[in-house]
């Protein structure tokens, strides 16, 4: 009795699971393995072109059968009218089905973030394979076909490559974020504008396609992070660089790890000072219609070079540089601001921050945000310390004042 | 049965004599000494089987119960046969266990055992006397629990031995021992052995009855009587537990289990049987704590990847590429490139050609088993890889298996996890992980549902027993294992240390 149902239930099982027939069974050798996406403006038409970047397995560096001699990737493109559609479309060209689910990349062409990126995401949202944690960058001068077609030296694969750069320069220089499909759908949906990093080949895009150009020492085309580009309504208004694309981190709070070079007397930025702390407080309130921007930064560095003399064991030197690098901090931060606000683009996520604190106050202005936002007025308090001064305290240079 | 029929020795010596070589079919290893006493001229005989008994023992006995006779006829007793006969057996009784025959059945049966049987011409009744020795294995160390530190003494084959390497481990009278013969054929001495006063009533009384309700012609190993007495017959798990290993069973009776010894095999089997049972070793509490606690967490770690490895790496594979990290997914891809095989196939025929591997070499003389496993698996594996039938991260996965596999240190534990590891592989390849949560839970709800003797099989987990925590999953430090197995302990006995 007890066997029987035994082998009943034992027979049921067995039926659950041949009827589910793995429906969703794919092996590894019949999936294109999709890293990188490159999303531009079809010319002349109302379409997208869509570029994947697709893993060659065979040919990358940890397989250990005898290699190919084929670049690490392949690159596909498809037009239509949705992106989804030109992904399935792909199926013309690829033997194998794409696979989304490991894409680390999404490259929007310039072309295309200019004429607006609002409606491009909702089949990363919507897709079970698509995801959300890809980061997103725009090709600055170029469409994101020829980014996506540039091998890299050292980087097997390119779009990792990407990944990996931005990553590394917005951790530890911080002029550009990695800025991901989920922060950026939030950043749309928010109340604020969003930014998101450029990246821009320099060199001879034809030659970077080809592996023969990884056998130089000097490869002749280089894709490399530049600037922050600053959208407004869904469209790319204009490219900040250097100490402005910084101030917009700092204030945004996203600067993890940075250098400083602080002017002394008499010599212009000749201390470098690391920072490895910061932190940024926003407060936003309205004053007579007029909305105030309180901002708090507090950062922390060591310093890492100076170029003359200085006595840094003295402590009303440090006192000093701290007074400075906090000027300084407080300046680039300053600028920012007002690069956003003659571009009436509130890429601060100000607006989110009083709809956040003060939501009856922001009913009554979020139908003019925008010119309001560029009419605010700046609080800007800066804390900086310096924790340390390396490995020495004075420099090796002797100080001219004494030796004379 | 012969010996069913006619009960009783007959009076006359040449008669009984015919009777017993008949049945034994003029067996040649019967040995049959006559003696005719200068005394009385009454003929005596001394029967015994050759190799069941130690022969300085035998001529001893005989010696013994002769001694009257060459001492010359002292008393006029000695000149009846009943006088003779009540001198043999007060003799008799100077060399150790002697008993009064009087039917054919006990006489097979002590002579079978070793006895030896002294039969006087003119009496319907005989003596006899335990002689039993002879050729047995010496207590060796144990070959399959290995200890570094502990006890290198092991059981052997014969019970008498057994039980008194217990006995010497546990110098307690409470320390019981009974005894009984099943096997209607074999007649094989079974023995139970618990501490009165720990081990509970209900249970001794449970397992005795489970014993009596044996009726088989065989037992000639105690892994009958395990698969005889078991309640989960149609489980995979082993429900009772077996060691060779007197200082484990001494350990275990302690905790108020009981052993059972069956003569004529090293392993002495405990019940009753928790699931954690299976994964300590008597090491475990010679060494300190820390070390034990950490051992026993890897020992679970490795019951995990020898349960789930091949299982978790082809669903992982096949349904759910998302959740590997992408430099190993690519590295992946860039070994299966080439490979014919889906990955299932792939994983089944490693897996198969490790059970291969694994049979052959284990009935092999151990030179033989060496090669055995190098050809396979190093020869075999290499080369496999190396013509591109299956990948080398297949070959690391199934290897870590088998290796983590042979971590549990009980072999029958393992033997089950192997049959598992297959059918969890079989669903990972149809139902990916969802397939391999659904099995889980059927495992655990069915783990939850067994019992060995009436106690719970996965006690102290389910149910959950706070007290008896400390010696499950971890050792925790002596003073803290304060109380005996709660529900296998007697409850007025409970604590451990005073």
């Amino acid at each position: 009795m007890k066997g029987k149902r035994l082998l009943l239930t034992v027979f049921c099982m067995l039926a659950v699971m041949l009827l589910t027939s793995c429906w969703n069974s794919r092996e590894l050798n019949e999936m294109a393995i999709v890293t990188g996406m490159g999303i531009d403006k079809a010319p002349d038409k109302d379409e997208y072109r869509v570029t994947f970047q697709i893993v060659n397995p065979s040919s990358t560096a940890t397989s250990m059968g005898a290699s190919t001699g084929q670049p690490t990737i392949t690159v596909y493109s498809a037009t239509d009218r949705t992106l989804f559609g030109a992904l399935r479309k792909t199926s013309k060209k690829a033997a194998r089905q794409l696979f989304f689910a490991h894409t680390q990349l999404v490259v929007i062409g310039e072309d295309m973030a200019r004429s607006g990126i609002d409606d491009i995401f909702d089949v990363f949202e919507r897709s079970h394979e698509l995801r959300l944690n890809a980061t997103v960058l725009v090709s600055r001068g170029d469409d994101a076909n020829s980014i996506m077609k540039i091998l890299l030296p050292i980087e097997s694969l390119p779009a990792m490559g990407l990944v990996k750069k931005v990553r590394n320069t917005a951790a530890i220089w911080g002029e550009n974020r990695d800025i991901t499909i989920f922060e950026l759908i939030n950043g749309i949906t928010g109340e604020g504008e969003v930014v998101i990093s450029g990246i821009r080949v320099i060199g001879d895009k034809e030659e970077g396609k080809k592996k023969a150009n990884l056998e130089q020492t000097e490869v002749k085309a280089i894709p490399a992070i530049s600037g922050l580009g600053v959208f407004k309504k869904g469209k790319l208004v204009t490219w900040l660089e250097g100490s402005e694309a910084k101030g917009v981190l700092w204030v945004q709070n996203k600067i993890d790890q940075t250098t400083v070079n602080i002017d002394t007397e008499g010599s212009e930025a000749s201390v470098a000072v690391d920072i490895n702390y910061s932190k940024t407080a926003i407060n936003v309130e309205l004053r007579e219609g007029v909305p105030v921007f309180h901002v708090h930064i507090q950062e922390e560095g060591k310093i890492s070079e100076t170029r003359g003399f200085m006595d840094l064991s003295n402590g009303d030197e440090i006192a000093k540089l701290e007074e400075q690098l906090a000027k300084q901090t407080k300046e680039a931060a300053i600028r920012s601001i007002q690069a956003a606000q003659r571009l009436e683009s509130d890429i601060f996520d100000f607006g989110n921050e009083l709809k956040r604190l003060r939501p009856k106050e922001w009913e009554a202005v979020k139908e003019d945000w925008s010119s309001l936002f560029a009419q605010g007025k700046l609080d800007v308090r800066v804390e900086a310390h310096i924790r340390g001064t390396g490995m020495r305290l004075k420099p090796y240079l002797q100080n001219k004042d004494e030796s004379n | 049965m012969p010996g069913n029929q006619d009960p009783l020795l007959s009076a006359k010596l040449a008669d009984n004599l015919q009777e017993i070589r008949d049945r034994l079919g003029n067996s040649p290893d019967l040995i049959i000494r006559k003696f005719e006493l200068v005394t009385s001229l009454i003929e005596v005989a001394a029967i015994y089987i050759n190799g069941l008994n130690d022969k300085d023992i035998v001529d001893e006995f005989i010696t013994h119960i002769m001694a009257f006779d060459t001492l010359g006829g002292d008393g006029p007793q000695l000149n009846s046969v009943n006088g003779i006969y009540q001198f043999m057996k007060g003799k008799a009784l100077s060399t150790g266990e002697e008993k009064v025959i009087r039917d054919w059945k006990e006489l097979f049966a002590a002579l079978l055992s070793g006895n030896t049987i002294v039969l006087v011409d003119g009496l319907a009744e005989a003596i006899g006397g335990n002689t039993s020795g002879g050729e047995v294995r010496a207590v060796t160390e144990a070959s399959t629990q290995v200890a570094i530190r502990g006890s290198k003494e092991s059981f052997t084959e014969s019970i008498g031995t057994n039980l008194s390497l217990v006995r010497r481990r546990i110098k307690n009278a409470n320390l019981w021992i009974e005894t009984m013969k099943i096997g209607v054929v074999t007649q094989t001495d079974v023995a139970i052995m618990y501490m009165n006063g720990i081990a509970k009533e209900s249970v001794i009384q449970k397992l005795k009855q489970k014993l009596q309700g044996i009726h088989i012609d065989a037992i000639l190993e105690s892994g009958y009587i395990e698969q005889l007495i078991e309640e989960n017959k149609y489980s995979p798990f082993p429900t009772l537990y077996n060691t060779e290993r007197p200082d484990s069973v001494a350990g275990n009776l302690m905790e108020g289990r009981i052993a059972i010894f069956v003569d004529g095999t090293p392993f002495v089997l405990i019940a009753p049987t928790t699931f954690f049972m299976f994964f300590h070793a008597v090491e475990d509490y010679y060494q300190r704590y820390d070390i034990s606690t950490l051992i026993r967490l890897l020992r679970f770690m490795c019951l995990i990847i020898s349960l789930f490895g091949p299982g978790l790496f082809v669903a992982a594979l096949n349904f759910h590429q998302e959740m590997i990290p992408t430099p190993l997914l690519i590295n992946l891809a860039s070994q299966r490139e080439g490979v014919p095989f889906p990955t299932f196939i792939e994983a089944l025929l490693l897996e198969v050609t490790f059970e291969i591997i694994r049979e052959a070499g284990i009935r092999m003389p151990s030179p033989i088993g060496q090669t055995v496993s190098i050809i396979g698996g190093l020869v075999l594996g290499q080369a496999a890889v190396q013509a591109g039938i299956v990948s080398p991260a297949m070959v690391i996965v199934v290897s870590l298996t088998g290796i983590s596999s042979f971590a549990t240190p009980a072999f029958n534990m393992a033997l089950s996890v192997r049959i598992l590891r297959f059918i969890i592989m079989f669903i990972a390849a149809f139902m990916g992980l969802y397939g391999m949560c659904v099995f889980s839970f059927i495992l655990i709800a069915h783990l939850c549902s067994l019992s060995s003797l009436g106690i719970p099989y996965m006690s102290p987990m389910g149910p959950f027993i706070p007290q008896n925590q400390q010696d499950a999953v971890f050792r925790l430090p002596f003073q803290f294992m304060k109380n005996r197995p709660r529900l296998i302990s007697q409850k007025k006995h409970n604590k451990r240390i005073r």
